[in-house]
């Protein structure tokens, strides 16, 4: 199976996602206006050859969607240079199964970039491992800095309501805080991706 | 344990769009134990947990198991407090 302008033009625009979204609609909008682009970078998508046809694969109710699609969305509205199709990850297997990740996991989202001719150019999965690894550090240190949340792989359950309500609130302002980080490195990482291969 | 009345919680990630099969299965276990429990408590988390403990032992989560967790488990576990 490959992906060709018919199947291409099956998806739905970036917008028309937005609108059949049943949650979290308020979130990609508000993450989408929050993203903090450098001209530089919307310069390096300005100045490409050609437009690149971009397939998305997501849902509305992953965590990774709702962070990381919007970016993708900014970068595409402020370059005119990502023509942007979506893809209901479980209404289309047959391209999931294209690009799973570590070949096993349907992660998401899945940003998969064309030339005009339907050449893949490469493609990007779920999230940078430089915000994983972050993440994972920054909430070890939470741990660390409070006994009284228990073991980071402990079942939250077993934490008294106040401890638990304090450490989503913990783990919350860390995701807060780490957000432009996050931002920034999946700019990178699309740019360089792109700019590798479309100059 | 608490023996007679267990209590049961389920932590699941809201952000995931678990609440389907959270309210299933508080359902199943509502119409087969009605108040031989003591309570089920629904907690929102996030980071795609799916996790149950009866009387604070963890009988299943998404992480350890993979999945949801298949319904006649979770009622057998329950049983297992009821009669501890």
């Amino acid at each position: 199976m490959t992906i060709d302008r018919a199947r291409f033009d099956q998806g739905i625009t970036y917008e028309a996602f937005k609108a059949q979204m049943t949650r979290n609609r308020d979130r990609v909008e508000e993450n989408e206006g929050r993203a903090q682009l450098r001209q530089e970078d919307v310069a390096a998508f300005r100045t490409l050859p050609r437009q690149l046809n971009v397939v998305v694969l997501a849902e509305d109710w992953c965590g990774d969607v709702i962070a990381n699609l919007p970016v993708l969305g900014r970068l595409a509205r402020e370059s005119g240079k990502l023509n942007l199709r979506v893809f209901l990850r479980d209404q289309n297997d047959d391209i999931m199964q294209l690009y799973l990740n570590q070949g096993k996991y349907k992660s998401i989202p899945v940003f998969v970039f064309f030339d005009e001719s339907f050449r893949e150019l490469g493609h990007w999965i779920e999230r940078p491992a430089s915000v994983t690894e972050l993440r994972a550090r920054r909430r070890r240190e939470i741990f660390a800095a409070h006994p009284e949340f228990g073991s980071p792989d402990g079942p939250v359950d077993q934490l008294p309501e106040d401890v638990r309500t304090r450490l989503q609130a913990e783990l919350q302002q860390m995701r807060e805080e780490t957000t432009p980080f996050a931002n920034a490195e999946v700019v990178r990482e699309i740019r360089e991706l792109v700019t590798r291969v479309a100059a | 344990m608490t023996g007679a009345h267990p209590k049961v919680k389920i932590t699941y990630c809201a952000e995931c769009g678990y609440e389907p099969q959270t309210l299933a299965l508080a359902s199943a276990l509502m119409l087969e134990f009605g108040s031989r429990l003591s309570a089920i408590e629904l907690i929102p988390w996030d980071s795609g947990t799916f996790d149950v403990s009866v009387d604070g032992q963890l009988v299943h989560s998404m992480r350890r198991e993979g999945g949801f967790p298949d319904g006649e488990e979770i009622k057998k576990a329950v049983r297992a407090h009821l009669t501890a």
